[in-house]
């Protein structure tokens, strides 16, 4: 784990271009350029919250924001995975030919979401303001729920881009995945609605991070300690699984490319 | 061959081996579907077995050997790209390796983002790609094209950009695959004007090559691969004449095997 930090640490730099690389290409040539970070969910939201509040009839008080406050940090995992798993297979050629830890390019591809979940949390206070809903001091609380996330995000990265390396249907498996994921997980729903099921979906270590965005911006409060505690506890173990699965294989990766 | 220079590159009994699948299964489907029929085959192969040579500082040494004959997995072996199966290599030194010129270049970056990303890979800092900017430019007289993508480069600024990097950063090795071989006459001779005075600075080479007149005009010493062992560490005439002999016996070889074939 400490080698890690220090690979991280030491070619920051590289991480840094990296993920500036991945934007400018995801971006490029189009006329609004990295404006499309924070245009692409603001009309995502419009979209789902028309849906959600005025044709479904879902009686929450301000659902767009309830909804966007755990949609945005979700979408950065689920983005994250998406590109992290090809890090290494679509740096085959880097890696075939220059001496460079391995890790640079997951974490690189959670640099790159990570620009751009910041950026749309810039369209999120948008449409706070908008909605009236009040802004809460809860939104200083928010660093912490983002960093459990962080860390359950880049173990998560880390696994499935040493899982792509030997089966390239990972990418794809991927995407059904998280889409089971996405529903089975209180995003467009409150937990709440489940009654006495609720511990059920606890055992989704998404949840309590997820939680911490939900009760910071929608209900102005902050989780409860053991909520806190375990979004830590899923954060490291998914660190923990994650980069060892990948540092048991990164010197296997150059073969399998 | 140079027995008063500190060894920089020590090259122990190394081999390096390959898992090669008869057909690799690269997705599930295949694995379960081959596993179950036993169809995956897989064998060893030893690309190169127990090769141990030295290169002390200020050399330049030259790799020669038909093709596949492992010359290249050698360098990649001293690059640090691979792990070598068995043995130890051991650098002593900042390297640059020229595997394939330009490869951490990407089409869509501009000459000068193209620059920095390739130094960061190397491992130097943006601080120290900035200082060497101008003169990597200029070495590859790009002038205003390296604020374009790379894509609409022609193929020979592409190699010049890149070479001028691999040269540029100042490393204490470089290590050079078969790259000199492409490239007009007058930026040939430049490359090699400026490995003579990277070699000036006591700095080591470690250079694979198809070309024999290379190998005889630059190097101090050279060294002959086949079929992953070495053959001769030794003076570049020697080195050459055995083979130029390897090259008659195999093809020989071929017209007493495959008389049909020709």
């Amino acid at each position: 784990m400490v080698d890690l930090f220090r690979d991280t640490y030491r070619y920051r730099e590289l991480i840094w271009a990296l993920a500036l690389k991945e934007l400018k290409i995801r971006y490029k040539r189009s006329f609004l350029g990295f404006l499309w970070a924070l245009l692409n969910p603001l009309l995502q939201m419009i979209v789902l919250a028309m849906v959600f509040s005025t044709i479904m009839r879902i009686p929450i008080p301000h659902y767009a924001v309830f909804l966007i406050s755990v949609l945005l940090p979700w979408t950065f995992f689920s983005q994250s995975l998406s590109y992290a798993a090809d890090s290494i297979v679509g740096n085959a050629d880097l890696i075939k030919k220059v001496r460079v830890p391995k890790v640079v390019f997951p974490v690189a591809a959670l640099t790159s979401n990570m620009i751009n979940f910041l950026l749309s949390m810039i369209s999120l206070v948008f449409i706070v303001l908008v909605l009236r809903h009040p802004f809460y001091v809860t939104w200083l609380y928010l660093p912490v729920p983002l960093l459990a996330l962080t860390m359950i995000t880049l173990g998560a990265t880390f696994f499935f881009a040493a899982l792509n390396v030997y089966f390239r249907d990972v990418s794809h498996i991927l995407q059904i995945v998280l889409q089971i994921w996405f529903y089975i997980t209180p995003i467009i729903y409150p937990i709440e609605m489940f009654g006495k099921y609720r511990w059920l979906f606890k055992l989704n270590p998404l949840i309590f991070a997820l939680n911490g965005f939900r009760m910071g911006v929608y209900a102005g409060k902050l989780p409860t300690p053991q909520s806190i505690l375990m979004s830590f506890v899923c954060g490291l173990i998914a660190l923990i699984v994650g980069y060892s699965i990948f540092r048991r294989n990164q010197d296997q990766f150059v073969y399998y490319v | 061959m140079a027995p008063n220079n500190a060894t920089v590159i020590n090259v122990e009994n190394v081999t390096q081996r390959f898992r090669v699948f008869q057909e690799r299964p690269d997705s599930i489907r295949a694995l379960f579907a081959k596993f179950f029929r036993h169809e995956i085959l897989v064998h060893d192969f030893d690309a190169v077995k127990n090769v141990s040579f030295h290169v002390g500082q200020g050399e330049m040494v030259g790799v020669v050997g038909r093709n596949g004959s492992g010359k290249s997995t050698l360098l990649k072996m001293v690059a640090g790209v691979y792990r070598p199966s068995e043995g130890r290599v051991t650098v002593n030194g900042t390297i640059a390796p020229m595997i394939e010129l330009g490869a951490g270049f990407h089409s869509e970056l501009t000459g000068r983002e193209n620059v920095l990303m390739n130094g960061l890979l190397l491992g130097y800092s943006k601080r120290e790609m900035k200082a060497r900017e101008q003169s990597i430019i200029e070495f590859a007289e790009i002038g205003d094209f390296i604020d374009a993508p790379v894509k609409q480069y022609s193929s020979g600024m592409y190699m010049r950009l890149a070479f001028a990097v691999a040269i540029e950063v100042d490393p204490d090795i470089l290590l050079v695959d078969e790259i000199l071989s492409v490239g007009d006459m007058g930026f040939q001779e430049k490359c090699f004007d400026r490995l003579r005075r990277f070699r000036e600075a006591k700095k080591t080479i470690l250079f694979v090559t198809h070309s024999l007149k290379d190998i005889l005009d630059y190097c101090d010493r050279a060294l002959l691969i086949d079929e992953g062992h070495l053959m001769l560490d030794g003076k570049p005439q020697e080195v050459t004449e055995m083979y130029k002999a390897i090259i008659d016996a195999h093809e020989q070889h071929h017209e007493v095997l495959e008389p049909a074939a020709r």
